[in-house]
């Protein structure tokens, strides 16, 4: 293979994918799309459903996640004719498609001279999918009609020609009818830009040599996935780690995964995982795939996203458990099982190469959803808030504030835009101090913020590691937990699901408080700097509190004129100390 | 970004003087342009206005920048009686931010709020990877709360409590500051408390440099507000030493004349109103080279225009429609530091002269985005290099001289040799002989750039057909052509000084003021009366300060526009929109340019103004030049000829640049070398001189 072609092709492989994000990006309606990124785009070898390159822009989650799904419908088009030019077929059954029901996704066949040639796939996140929930986060499902509108694979578009009745369907069944049919429209428009790139790659390149270069930079990728997992030393690691409840029963489930490093190739067993849970905790075989990849790829970021990165891996996941969900059971809180194997996987990997592992981020997507009527105008809303939270401690360093979740780029509304869309009004938006993870390298704080309702909406929250706090890593201690309080008329309900509830009704007045965990720590906090916990205690990302019974450091405090306090660590009565109360730990 | 340009590509100090009609000449205005990068200041002095009497460069001084700055004027030796105005570009202000050395300052919010500066919008660093941390301009012990809280009608919900504002003014007296930042929530609609809070701080602390959210922007977006304010207060006080300290330094030199500095929008500010204007100077150089490019394309017949500039680090490309470069409504300085203020939309991808070529652990050649910067540089510039660059690929096909090289003051020639082995070695990996792997490193490279230029055109509606690519910078030059024949542009203008286009941009500029403000509400909903009193408001402040300064101006242009969506959107599309207009005819106008964009609209849904936004320019008196097309003329001898590879070694002319003059056509395979820059006419490419000195390459 012709060294220079081939690189010229994947880099313009790699072009045609992000330019397909960049215009869903742009044109999409919701902001979920627009404003969080939350879409992927693709091209798929027309044969194997393998990734042959996948846009930059689009969320991780869906990283390998789009193989999987475009691997299942190749599955099922053999059996129903077939791929035909001008068709694009459309679905959203979790089970094939490894998310949640609002996770549309359009897979259309590129056809060279009649021939297949390429399969092209859009997903998108819809801001509604009906359902019981506005928005679709259902706390309280049981089964996955509750969550919403289920999509087998069917065309959109069958030989150019566009199933009305579908479209009909689909803006009948969801609150948001014009934002959905605005979205829809925009991803089927997305295709045009893929099938222009390719087509002018084999005006260029001709068929054969493209497929040829296809074939190779799949190879090639393998080579490198291979490479650095040969740098991981042999052996199987193990983790386990809980979700607090399904929302419905108040139990733990467990997550368990025994990672073997065998040479060049992994294996990830989940034997002993947890049953599927009643409640919607329920993740999808290929999206805990996905997951483990996710995983990997933020430790070796080199590696490029195609199916050869894939190869290397093999996979137990045991039938009927939480993390291969099958129907009927509920997925839309499949982002917090999600946290939980991203977890065990980098709890794994930290005994085998704890310095290029962090500590875990703070685990729990704990999405709030509104929904309501406009008061002026009586049209429904949305409003979606996913938790910020910190970053795990690392072998170099602290971990970050307020990062988005691992597998997500998603940013957090606005608070001013939120005010003009929603009847809401926010009271605070802070960091969340003492909430990073203690260690030689702190956690960073998660977040808290509150709002009040401007009018009658009901609420629903989807969160988790209330009772399974992030944990730390080499000597690092764990993150506070998360926190969610409802204030009804001036006083506290009780949430027996704790981080779980649905459809609160809030009333002029009454709040809604959250606050996240933030990351875990990395190494014994009693090596941490004194200079960073004099810097910690001054900014107030630590107590005063914390720096001495966690850190073991002497603090001494001065009170400006205005009243606010200056700390100082005195280091050498520190090191003094941590000497001391070593001993006594090693004489117990 | 620190501006590193022409870190590899680098120029000997050098001075050119042009020999021109000087009775002409005194007709005219004399101007200097000076453009202070980070490596170089540059110098365009023009006794018209547009054309070049004397370009020169010499090394900048970050200690100073007005120590380089008078030290090009002296060497130039600009004769200072005629001078009647100083343009200047810099990147001060850039620099200041990006090594966190900028005022210390403190902010004041919304009870509940001081940490929106720090926290963002939820996000990482890198997409790939969980490390890296914020550094937030204003740390969390200089941040303060008061009591107070407006809707988004701005309406008051709650009073300011003056009492606890007092007390905070105390408070930041413990802090030491230089600054004060005051951003509320939904100060955009209503900016009374921040004034409030502003004139009892000013009591407090009448040294302080206050700078209120609201007259930085009047847009929603707390976040992103904030950080704006703070950038401007972070810069204000050092912006303010500078512009004291340029002015006298200019006095001394013996030039008390007007002295205008470049803005990020590609407009012009005077000196003396450069403190309240820092913020807008963050990308002042960039800004100026494409002003310059987008002028150098108009005059020359193209009224699409993609500039490229090509450095030792870096390729920032823009777009230029019918004269105007593209604007941008806001962009990121450094992580979680967003600014958003209108700036001229460059892009920059890391592929510079210094790119350094590597083979990935899959076998595949990548090119950058690590660069081997000024030190220890390229493999042939013998400072200890030893990974293989651009510019050691460029040397290796003989592209660029090895006997004379641009811009290494202490170097006779470059160490081909070592160049020659350095590819060896990385050849060996992909199994390429030596020229083949340069070869290679300059196809990778200039695909990487085709492609950022090909995405900057094609996904805004536009055919990369009807550009013309203006390539200038150092190393542009010698890639423009591969680039417009991967993107299939049909011509490559290239500049008379390519090297020294950024101080010429600074030259041809006018004075520009943008301002907005947040609307957000339906379109349907405003009434014509109304749209025409916001505008009219808009263009009296910009027309105001134009007219405030002694600044000569030949007229005042306003331009107005709609930032509009499709009601939910977030990603606005700019309208350009006129005084009068009722909504309707604004949605109509709306729908167009989302067709235009997006290829179809979204039908029913109704539309929202987002913001209003208006344009006032306070144009400048310039030359206008309309030159018949040159007769053409046979080039003349080549200066030498030597063996240069394009795919397998060619006899190619070696022509100086000097000796090029208006008509004359050059066939490819051929180099034209000049002072600044070495140009690469391809074989199956011609180059023409047009008639204002600009060489137009195109396929045959």
């Amino acid at each position: 293979m012709d060294p220079v072609t081939l690189a010229v092709v994947r880099g313009a492989l790699e072009q045609i994918a992000d330019e397909m994000d960049l215009h869903l990006i742009h044109a999409a309606i919701s902001p979920i799309i627009s404003e969080t990124n939350d879409c992927a785009h693709g091209i798929f070898d027309a044969e194997t459903g393998e990734t042959i390159a996948q846009g930059r822009f689009g969320l991780p989650v869906f990283l390998a996640n789009m193989q999987f799904t475009v691997q299942n419908l190749i599955e099922h088009v053999r059996g129903h004719g077939g791929f035909q030019p001008g068709d694009t077929w459309i679905l959203n059954d979790p089970y094939r498609c490894g998310t949640h029901l609002q996770d549309v996704v359009l897979i259309a066949p590129h056809f060279v001279d009649g021939e297949l040639f390429a399969l092209l796939a859009s997903t998108g996140h819809w801001m509604d999918i009906g359902g019981s929930v506005p928005g679709g986060w259902a706390p309280q499902a049981q089964d996955i009609h509750t969550e919403g509108m289920l999509i087998p694979p069917v065309k959109l578009y069958d030989g150019g020609k566009l199933n009305e009745g579908l479209v009909a369907m689909f803006t009948t069944n969801v609150r948001l009818p014009s934002q959905i049919e605005g979205d829809l429209f925009a991803m089927a428009n997305v295709f045009t830009v893929g099938r222009r790139g390719l087509d002018a790659l084999i005006n260029r390149y001709g068929r054969e040599t493209l497929s040829a270069c296809v074939r190779e930079m799949i190879d090639r990728s393998e080579t490198q996935m291979r490479s650095y997992i040969e740098e991981i030393p042999d052996g199987t690691y193990h983790y386990e780690d809980f979700l607090d409840n399904d929302g419905i029963e108040d139990k733990p489930i467990k997550v368990k995964l025994a990672l073997t490093v065998d040479g060049s190739s992994m294996h990830f067993d989940f034997t002993g995982s947890d049953p599927a849970a009643k409640g919607p905790l329920n993740l999808a075989r290929s999206t805990t795939q996905s997951t483990c990849f996710i995983a990997l790829k933020h430790i070796f970021a080199d590696v490029p996203v195609n199916g050869g990165a894939f190869r290397p891996t093999t996979f137990t996941i045991p039938d009927g458990s939480i993390i291969s969900a099958a129907y009927p059971s509920p997925v839309s809180g499949y982002l917090e099982p999600i946290g939980r194997v991203f977890d065990v996987v980098i709890g794994a990997l930290a005994q085998a190469i704890p310095e290029r592992t962090p500590a875990p981020a703070f685990g729990t997507v704990g999405v709030v959803t509104v929904g309501g009527r406009q008061p002026e105008t009586g049209s429904y809303f949305v409003a979606v808030f996913p938790y910020p939270g910190g970053y795990g401690g690392h072998f170099r360093g602290d971990g970050l504030v307020n990062g988005t979740p691992p597998v997500s780029m998603a940013n957090f509304m606005s608070i001013e835009m939120s005010e003009h869309r929603y009847p809401l009004q926010f009271d605070e938006f802070a960091i969340r101090e003492d909430s990073g993870g203690a260690g030689k390298y702190r956690g960073g704080c998660g977040t808290q913020y509150r709002f009040r309702a401007r009018s009658e909406c009901v609420v629903s929250a989807l969160g988790d590691r209330m009772d399974h706090v992030p944990f730390g890593i080499a000597g690092g201690k764990g993150a506070a937990p998360s926190r969610v309080r409802l204030e009804l008329g001036g006083k506290d309900v009780a949430l027996p699901m704790r981080s779980k509830f649905e459809k609160q009704k809030l009333l002029k007045e009454d709040t809604l408080s959250a606050a996240s965990p933030g990351g875990g720590g990395f190494g014994n906090p009693l090596e941490r700097d004194t200079d960073a916990i004099e810097r910690d205690l001054n900014l107030g990302y630590i107590s005063p509190k914390s720096a001495r019974e966690t850190y073991g450091a002497v603090v001494t405090e001065t009170a400006l004129k205005s009243g606010r306090k200056r700390y100082k660590v005195d280091r050498a009565a520190t090191d003094a100390l941590r000497a001391r109360s070593e001993q006594l730990a090693r004489a117990s | 970004m620190v501006r590193q340009e022409h870190a590899c590509i680098l120029l000997r100090n050098f001075i050119r003087r042009t020999a021109r009609n000087r009775q002409e000449a005194e007709e005219n205005v004399a101007l200097v342009g000076i453009d202070v990068g980070g490596t170089f200041t540059d110098l365009f002095y023009s006794t018209d206005g547009i054309n070049a009497d004397r370009i020169c460069k010499v090394p900048s001084t970050p200690h100073d920048p007005s120590d380089g700055l008078v030290n090009a004027l002296v060497t130039a030796e600009v004769p200072k009686n005629d001078l009647e105005l100083i343009l200047h570009g810099t990147t001060i202000a850039t620099n200041a931010l990006i090594e966190r050395q900028g005022a210390r300052t403190a902010l004041v919010t919304t009870k509940g709020f001081r940490d929106v500066l720090e926290l963002g919008r939820r996000d990482r660093p890198h997409f790939y990877g969980l490390t890296g941390l914020q550094d937030p301009l204003i740390p969390r012990d200089r941040r303060f709360e008061v009591t107070e809280r407006l809707n988004h009608t701005g309406e008051v919900l709650v009073d300011l409590d003056e009492v606890e504002v007092r007390r905070v003014g105390e408070a930041i007296k413990e802090e030491d500051v230089e600054a004060v930042v005051i951003s509320l929530l939904h100060s955009y609609a209503n900016p009374e408390h921040e004034q409030r809070i502003a004139a009892i701080l000013a009591e407090i602390g009448p040294d302080w440099e206050i700078v209120t959210s609201s007259s930085v922007i009047r847009e929603y977006y707390e976040f992103e507000r904030t950080s704006t304010a703070a950038v401007q207060a972070y810069l204000q006080p050092l912006i303010t030493r500078y512009s004291h300290n340029l002015l006298s330094r200019l006095k001394d030199w013996g030039f008390e004349r007007q002295t205008l500095v470049m803005q990020s929008n590609g407009g012009l500010v005077p000196a003396p109103q450069l403190p309240s204007r820092a913020a807008h100077v963050v990308r002042s150089g960039p800004a100026a080279g494409v002003t310059a490019a987008a002028r150098i394309a108009a005059e020359a017949g193209f009224d699409r225009a993609i500039t490229g500039d090509m450095g030792g680090t870096s390729f920032d490309v823009a777009v230029v429609i019918d004269g105007e470069p593209e604007i941008s409504p806001s962009t990121n300085l450094d992580f979680r530091v967003p600014l958003r203020l209108s700036m001229i939309n460059v892009h920059t991808i890391g592929a510079g002269g210094g790119s350094i070529a590597w083979v990935d652990r899959g076998g595949i050649l990548q090119v950058g985005p690590k660069s081997a910067k000024a030190r220890p540089g390229p493999v042939c510039f013998g400072h200890g290099g030893t990974e293989p660059t651009v510019t050691d690929a460029n040397l290796v096909l003989s592209r660029i001289n090895a006997e004379d090289p641009i811009g290494l003051t202490n170097l006779k020639r470059l160490d081909v040799e070592g160049a020659r082995a350095a590819m060896k070695r990385l050849g060996d990996k992909i199994g390429l002989g030596i020229e083949d792997t340069a070869e290679a490193i300059l196809a990778v490279v200039n695909q990487n750039m085709a492609g950022r230029t090909r995405l900057l055109s094609i996904e805004r509606g536009y055919d990369p057909r009807d550009f013309a690519l203006v390539i200038f910078g150092g190393a542009g030059p010698l890639h423009g052509a591969a680039i417009v024949r991967e993107v299939g542009i049909k011509t490559m203008l290239v500049p008379p000084s390519p090297g020294v286009l950024c101080a010429m941009g600074c030259v041809v500029a006018d004075l520009r003021y943008d301002i907005s403000r947040t609307v957000a509400r339906a379109t349907a909903s405003l009434d014509a009366g109304e749209l025409a009193q916001m505008l009219d408001e808009q263009e009296q402040e910009g027309a105001e300060k134009i007219r405030s300064q002694s600044v000569s101006v030949k007229s005042i242009a306003t331009r107005h526009f709609a930032e509009m969506a499709y009601v939910g959107q977030i990603h606005t599309l700019r309208v350009p929109i006129e005084h009068g207009w009722d909504a309707e005819r604004i949605s109509q106008a709306f729908e167009e340019a989302y067709r235009h964009e997006y290829g179809n609209t979204l039908g029913d849904i109704p539309s929202t103004v987002v913001s209003l936004r208006t344009v006032v320019e306070g144009v400048r008196e310039h030359k206008q030049r309309d030159l018949p097309v040159p007769k053409e003329i046979p080039a003349p001898e080549p200066v030498a000829t030597r063996q240069v590879h394009f795919g397998r070694w060619h006899d190619t002319a070696i022509h100086d640049r000097a000796t090029l003059e208006p008509g004359m056509i050059v066939q490819g395979p051929a180099i034209i070398e000049q002072a600044d820059t070495t140009t690469v006419i391809e074989p199956n490419m011609t180059a023409r001189v047009d008639a204002y000195g600009n060489l137009l390459v195109e396929l045959v």
